[in-house]
């Protein structure tokens, strides 16, 4: 047996989409904003398993994987940043941060 | 190492450890009502992330995870909740809709996933097995690099800039407005 490690794709593809799956229940169940937040990284993290297992998985592995997750991370970071100040002056101005009842852009 | 008759690997026990940790945590952050708990278990998400990461022959990625992610991100979700304290009260009820409804539908498109990724056919089959290994391909740190500056240095760029966006944005955004200045 020659090969390094042993793992089939789909094992990671697997994982991927339970992630993708897990974070798709919780953007539909949680109410609170930052609930919604906690999912999309985790939908975010199952795209960054199938980029990264398809770059490595290539007959001659390819850099361009990892390259687009470090980009993803990135605009996950700048993201959650914008987000959870969206959420904070969401929560001064109305006391709550319960998503369906944010409903003025302009308060 | 046999196990039940199957040849298994030492890499593929620590891949059913690290993402059942995974999984099960990504349970945890949609499922517990406790908005705090529930970044916590993030931070554990994303470290089993990390570890799916080394096992993908990819460990600078690995120590980028659980630098931004774990070190910045799930930092950043704990403070915002700290700033906005009801979250902490809200009870089982008040935070989730209807999970069984949701559940199933994840459920749905999971199936759908797991029966096309089971039935394909990918390359390096026969028995779906990863050839390439640390010694014969360039996927490190220093190809990282490379690439980074050489193909894609516009979109590299480019980050940094939307990263200074980002930072003075959200400074504005979350800024208390004073009336008068």
């Amino acid at each position: 047996m020659h090969s390094a490690y042993g793992i089939p794709i789909w094992w990671f593809l697997t994982v991927g989409a339970m992630l993708f799956c897990i974070g798709l229940m919780g953007m539909m169940i949680r109410r609170s904003a930052v609930g919604m937040l906690l999912s999309i990284e985790l939908m975010l993290n199952a795209a960054n398993i199938n980029l990264v297992a398809f770059g490595s998985y290539l007959k001659t592995p390819v850099i361009a994987g990892q390259i687009f997750t470090i980009f993803v991370i990135t605009l996950a970071a700048a993201e959650a940043a914008v987000g959870l100040a969206i959420v904070i002056n969401i929560y001064r101005l109305e006391q709550h941060i319960d998503a369906d009842k944010i409903t003025a852009m302009k308060l | 190492m046999h196990i039940f008759g199957f040849e298994i690997t030492g890499y593929q026990l620590a891949f059913v450890a690290i993402s059942g940790v995974t999984v099960i945590a990504a349970l945890g952050v949609v499922l517990v009502p406790n908005i705090l708990r529930a970044a916590l278990l993030l931070g554990l998400t994303l470290i089993g992330v990390a570890g799916l990461f080394v096992l993908m022959n990819a460990p600078f990625l690995a120590a980028v995870q659980i630098m931004i992610y774990v070190g910045a991100i799930t930092t950043m979700i704990i403070l915002a909740v700290f700033l906005s304290n009801q979250v902490m009260r809200i009870g089982f009820s008040q935070a989730i809709y209807n999970p069984i409804l949701a559940a199933g539908a994840a459920g749905i498109l999971f199936a759908f996933l797991f029966i096309t990724v089971a039935n394909s056919v990918w390359i390096n089959d026969p028995r779906n097995i990863i050839a390439a290994g640390p010694a014969n391909s360039d996927v490190g740190v220093e190809a990282i690099s490379r690439a980074l500056l050489q193909p894609y240095v516009f979109p590299f760029e480019l980050a940094s800039v939307l990263l200074l966006a980002v930072l003075v944005g959200s400074v504005v955004i979350a800024k208390e407005d004073k009336p008068g200045a």
